[in-house]
Parts: structure tokens; C-alpha cells; sequence
């Protein structure tokens, strides 16, 4: 990322929640982002996500820029090449298990004897096997987690962005989780880039972003 | 990835709002289906009258009638003869009946009225009617070879004049060179129709009796009759091809009630189905709305996972169409259970203007007429749920997941 700028409205209602963002990150990193509520955490995920452009800078992505992309192009390229960890794991409620963590698969256009197999590996890999058939309502907060973590990874992404992905955990599943995703990581190689203000995840990431009222305050 | 048990499970979700929309399709297109079985009912009534009063194919002659002294005498059509035995070498034709239409004072020691007379084949032409025409008292037979010809009397106007039958009847009118003519008859009877002008001012005696009156062999119109309604066409332009000074009509350029009621009904029937279609418009689209509105944070992973909006807006589609043919076959359900009570009932209509008599109510079930409504209504629903989630379905995902 390069001068990464962000600003909303216009006159009296002008906020610049983003200003002159840089940083880069290598392949399987973990970067932690960190900051007070309001200081653009959300902002610099939505953009590093691609569900937002930013307003000035410059977005590279496998070194490709990406910071001028349509709607349409953007969705394609998270389908591709970006996993979402939700804090509130954001499971589809009608899916069960199988098909939420089978869905981005489903997506990218893989057929159904090739999405099965993969999808219970990964089951087997994050101790959900029996629970395949059941839906997100059926589970725990720490399993629909796991569910969620699983669904970020299946289609192998090259960015996993995951926001406040222990908020709604007790330490012991937060910990599961945390593990669960570097032990994944090991496996797909993908690059993390977490919000948290969880100083257990926070040290278990390679570098930190501190952000404040809109701007990089350390990179650690 | 079943989308099929996703969509069930998805609108299984709010139990509520599914019944409620359900019942608003599957009631909406009960009460669409029985008004319009019920007027497609009163359609075929109406041309089967139509049908059995002046035959599927009339032929007439092509010079209009003369005008005598106030009275028509309609008798032009002179080689009559040579169609019916033509006609008659069809095997698609049943009956070819003559008519022979006049006008004239019918009187008895007592009483006297205006009448409009019909020449007929006495032997034919009662079992051309059916239902809707029911005589009474009527001589056994009423034809006979007595030198006195028989006549049959509209039953009010027999009422009218005190006749009674076997009582006679001295018919008078003009004949085309105007001179005064008249006969002696004797009533065979009467008959009864339901529609006063008729029953008030309508006789009928043979066409033999007419020609004796009036002194003309020939008669006002040929009725053909045949096996399948559907032949009317062909007939009509077999005939007009092979004959010159005629004109030949099918059945309903005469059918003037049945033109009257079928645009009425058509109008009524039109608009009330419109205002169906609007009620399951707004309603499934209210429904997709507020399932589109509960599921937003849905929407905004799904859009995160890299979904394009078609395919949600193809989920939500898929939804409004399980919703659409649950409902339709719970409708057609009703519709089917509902009518076959009414026809059971045999509930009685009023009489319609120009009757006296009601009649019983049938609605028809037709299953490709129930299929064809169902689809309509199943289109409607697939139309309101694009819209619906084509307006509500865009979500900003920023906005509903953070």
C-alpha cells in the first residue's frame, strides 16, 4: 500500500478516516492492525479487503493495482483471491457446515466432485467432521468460528482478512482460533492481516499497525 | 451446493410471513379461478342457446325483406330445398332446419293479439333446443294429418288468450301481394322459454301452414346443425362458395346476448382478476422486502465471499418461486374443493335482465385453464421478487457487516 488516503462527505461533513497509509506485506505474513475505535481500522480492512476503493493512493495486490476497480471486478477478485474472518463468524444460516465452508468453492466454479473432498479435509482438520450436516444454529460460538476461519481459508486466498476474530470468544476458544489459523497458514500460505485489540493475538502476529484518528502512528 | 434446499430452508425461516403470503396467493387465485370458472360457464350456456335457437351456420337470402303494410313477411329464401339435400350429404351436419318467420293477429272466439310467427319442422325441431325450451300440454302427437293444422303458443301468450289446447285458433295476416289471409288452427300446446318477448308474443305452427297462409313455398332461413361446432367455419365457407344470392352466417354473428354478456363479464372478471395480480404483487413484493431487509448482514457476507448481486437476487427469485408454487397449488386446492361445493349446492342465480327465471350456478373446473392462471400468477410473483430485490438487494457491505 502506498499513500493510501480515505475520506467521506464533503464541507462540514468531510472526515478523512484514512490519511497516507504505507505498508507492505509479505507472502504467509501476520500483520496485526491496532488502534482506538474510530482510528480507521475498519476503513484500511474495507480497502485492504476490496470491498472499498480508497480515495488516493496506490493498492497492490500480487502486484497488480488495485485501487480502481469497479464493483463487479472487486467481487471477483475477493471470490478469488480473498478470505473474510467475520467477528461474528457471519455464517450463512441456511447453509449447513459443509455448504458454508463448501460456498466460496462453489462459487469459484469447482466441481462438486472436486469441492467434496477438499471440504472434508478441512472438516477432519478443524475437528468438525460429525458435525457436517448441521446448521450454524446448532453449533457453538467457538465450532461456528472454526466453521468461519475454515470458509475464509478452503479456496487457498493469497489475503485473509479477519476483523476482531477472538471479540466474541472466551480465551480458550480465542486461542483454539488463533491457532487454528496459523496452523492453516502453514498449510496454504496465505497472509493475515488482523484487527484486534486482543494483546494475545496481537503477539502471536509477525508486525503491528498502530493507527490513530486516521494515520500510521508505528509499524512494528 | 443445493440451491434448491437452501431456498427451502431460507423460507422456512419466518413461518409467519410465509403463511401469510401464501394464503394471500393461494386465496386470491381461488377466488381467480372459481369467478372465472364460473364465467367461462355462463359463456358456453349462453352459445349453447345461442347455438340451439339459430343453428351453428345460418343461411339467408342475400335481397333484404319486403315491407307489407306494416308487417314482414320475411319468406325470400326460395331454393332452400337443394341446400338441405345437399347439406344433408354431409356427415358433419346433424340437422338442416327451415324457418320460415311472419307476423299477423292470432284470435280466438275471445281474444286476439299481435304475434310474430315461426314456420318450423314439427318433427325436427324440438330436439334441437334442450333446456331452453320446455313445452307443455302438448298434444301426443301434436302433429298430425287432421286437416285443421296444429300450432304451439308462446305459454303467456296461450295465457293470454284463455287457449287451451285442442282449442281453435284463427291466425290472420298478408300475404306479398297484399292480400288479407288467413287460416283456422288448433293449439297444440305451448311452450316456455324464460324469456318474456318470447313466451308473450311467439307462436310456431309447420312450414307447410306457412306456405298454405302466406302461399309461398319459401322460407326466412336455413338452420344447419352440426356434430362439432367447430366445423361452423368450414360449412360456411362451403356454402358461400357453392351458392350465389345468399348470405351464410356461423352462429355467433346472431349471438347478440352472448356478445353483450361475454363483454360484460369480461370487463368485471378483468378487472377483478388485475386487482389479484396487484394484491400478489405487493404482497410477495413486501414479502422479499422484508426478508431481503432481515438478511442484510446475509447479503453483505455473501457480497464479501465475492457473490454478484444476480445470484443473490437469483437466490431471492428462486425463493418467491417456491413461495409462488406452494401457494398456487394450495390455491388451486381451494378452488377445486370450493367449487365442487357450489356445484353441489346447486345454488341459484337471479334472473338475468330480459328473464324471468333463474338459473343454476356452475362453475367450471378446467385444469389447464387452472395451470395457465398458476403460471400467470407464478410470473407475477418471479417479477415481484426481482424488483423487490433488485431495489432492496444492494447492500453496502461496509455498512452491514462493520
Amino acid at each position: 500500500m502506498q499513500t493510501i488516503s480515505k475520506h467521506y462527505g464533503a464541507g462540514e461533513n468531510y472526515i478523512e478516516a484514512l490519511q497516507n497509509i504505507s505498508f507492505s506485506l509479505s507472502e504467509a505474513e501476520f500483520l496485526a492492525v491496532q488502534g482506538p475505535s474510530g482510528s480507521g481500522k475498519s476503513s484500511l480492512l474495507n480497502i485492504c479487503g476490496l470491498i472499498d476503493n480508497p480515495s488516493d493512493g496506490h493498492y497492490f495486490l500480487n502486484g497488480k493495482a488495485v485501487e480502481k476497480l469497479n464493483p463487479r471486478q472487486r467481487c471477483d477478485y475477493r471470490r478469488h483471491d480473498i478470505g473474510f474472518i467475520f467477528q461474528r463468524h457471519q455464517l450463512i444460516p441456511a447453509m449447513t457446515v459443509f455448504e458454508n465452508i463448501a460456498y466460496p468453492l462453489f462459487l469459484n466454479g469447482e466441481r462438486p466432485k472436486q469441492i467434496k473432498p477438499r471440504v472434508k479435509l478441512m472438516l477432519e482438520q478443524i475437528g468438525l467432521g460429525h458435525r457436517c450436516k448441521h446448521l450454524p444454529k446448532q453449533l457453538s460460538g467457538g465450532e461456528r468460528q472454526r466453521v468461519g476461519i475454515a470458509r475464509a481459508l478452503i479456496k487457498r486466498p493469497q489475503l485473509v482478512i479477519a476483523d476482531e476474530p477472538s471479540a466474541s470468544l472466551d480465551h480458550k476458544h480465542a486461542h483454539a482460533s488463533l491457532m487454528l489459523m496459523h496452523e492453516l497458514n502453514e498449510q496454504h500460505g496465505a497472509s493475515f492481516i488482523i484487527a484486534s485489540h486482543d494483546a494475545f493475538v496481537i503477539e502471536h502476529c509477525d508486525r503491528t499497525v498502530d493507527l490513530l484518528d486516521g494515520r500510521l502512528e508505528s509499524l512494528s | 451446493m443445493n440451491s434448491l434446499l437452501i431456498a427451502i430452508r431460507n423460507i422456512r425461516r419466518d413461518g409467519t410471513r410465509l403463511i401469510s403470503t401464501v394464503l394471500v396467493i393461494a386465496v386470491g387465485l381461488a377466488a381467480l379461478l372459481i369467478g372465472s370458472g364460473f364465467m367461462l360457464s355462463t359463456y358456453d350456456a349462453l352459445q349453447e342457446i345461442a347455438m340451439r335457437a339459430e343453428g351453428h351456420v345460418i343461411v339467408l337470402d342475400d335481397d333484404p325483406a319486403p315491407t307489407l303494410g306494416g308487417a314482414h313477411q320475411q319468406l325470400t329464401l326460395a331454393n332452400w330445398k337443394i341446400i338441405q339435400d345437399d347439406l344433408w350429404q354431409d356427415s358433419r351436419v346433424l340437422r338442416v332446419l327451415p324457418r320460415a318467420r311472419f307476423e299477423g293477429l292470432v284470435s280466438n272466439s275471445d281474444n286476439s293479439a299481435a304475434f310474430f310467427g315461426t314456420g318450423v319442422d314439427p318433427k325436427e325441431e324440438f330436439r334441437v333446443h334442450g333446456p331452453f325450451l320446455r313445452t307443455t300440454d302438448v298434444l301426443d302427437p301434436w302433429l298430425t294429418d287432421q286437416d285443421t293444422p296444429d300450432l304451439l303458443l308462446g305459454s303467456v301468450l296461450a295465457q293470454t288468450l284463455t287457449a287451451k289446447t285442442g282449442d281453435l285458433l284463427t291466425l290472420q295476416t298478408r300475404r306479398s301481394d297484399g292480400q288479407a289471409s288467413e287460416i283456422v288452427v288448433r293449439l297444440a300446446g305451448s311452450y316456455h322459454t324464460g324469456t318474456p318477448e318470447i313466451d308473450n308474443h311467439t307462436l310456431m305452427v309447420s312450414t307447410d301452414t306457412v306456405s298454405t297462409l302466406l302461399g309461398s313455398s319459401q322460407i326466412s332461413q336455413l338452420s344447419i346443425y352440426l356434430e362439432q361446432p367447430e366445423d361452423s367455419m368450414a360449412i360456411k365457407q362451403l356454402l358461400q362458395s357453392q351458392y350465389e344470392g345468399i348470405i351464410v352466417q356461423s352462429w355467433d354473428q346472431r349471438a347478440e346476448l352472448y356478445d353483450k354478456v361475454k363483454a360484460q363479464y369480461d370487463r368485471i372478471f378483468g378487472v377483478m382478476g388485475g386487482i389479484i395480480l396487484i394484491v400478489v404483487f405487493i404482497s410477495i413484493s413486501n414479502t422479499i422486502a422484508l426478508a431481503i431487509y432481515q438478511r442484510r448482514e446475509e447479503i453483505a457476507t455473501l457480497g464479501a465471499l465475492g457473490t454478484q448481486p444476480t445470484r443473490i437476487y437469483a437466490n431471492f427469485i428462486l425463493e418467491a418461486c417456491l413461495i409462488g408454487i406452494i401457494a398456487t397449488s394450495l390455491g388451486m386446492l381451494f378452488a377445486y374443493t370450493i367449487t365442487n361445493a357450489i356445484n353441489l349446492a346447486e345454488l341459484m342465480m337471479p334472473a338475468p335482465p330480459g328473464k324471468t327465471e333463474g338459473y343454476a350456478i356452475y362453475v367450471y373446473i378446467s385444469w389447464p385453464h387452472y395451470l395457465l392462471t398458476s403460471l400467470v400468477l407464478i410470473t407475477i410473483v418471479v417479477l415481484a421478487s426481482f424488483v423487490a430485490s433488485y431495489n432492496n438487494a444492494r447492500v453496502n457491505i461496509a455498512d452491514s457487516l462493520y
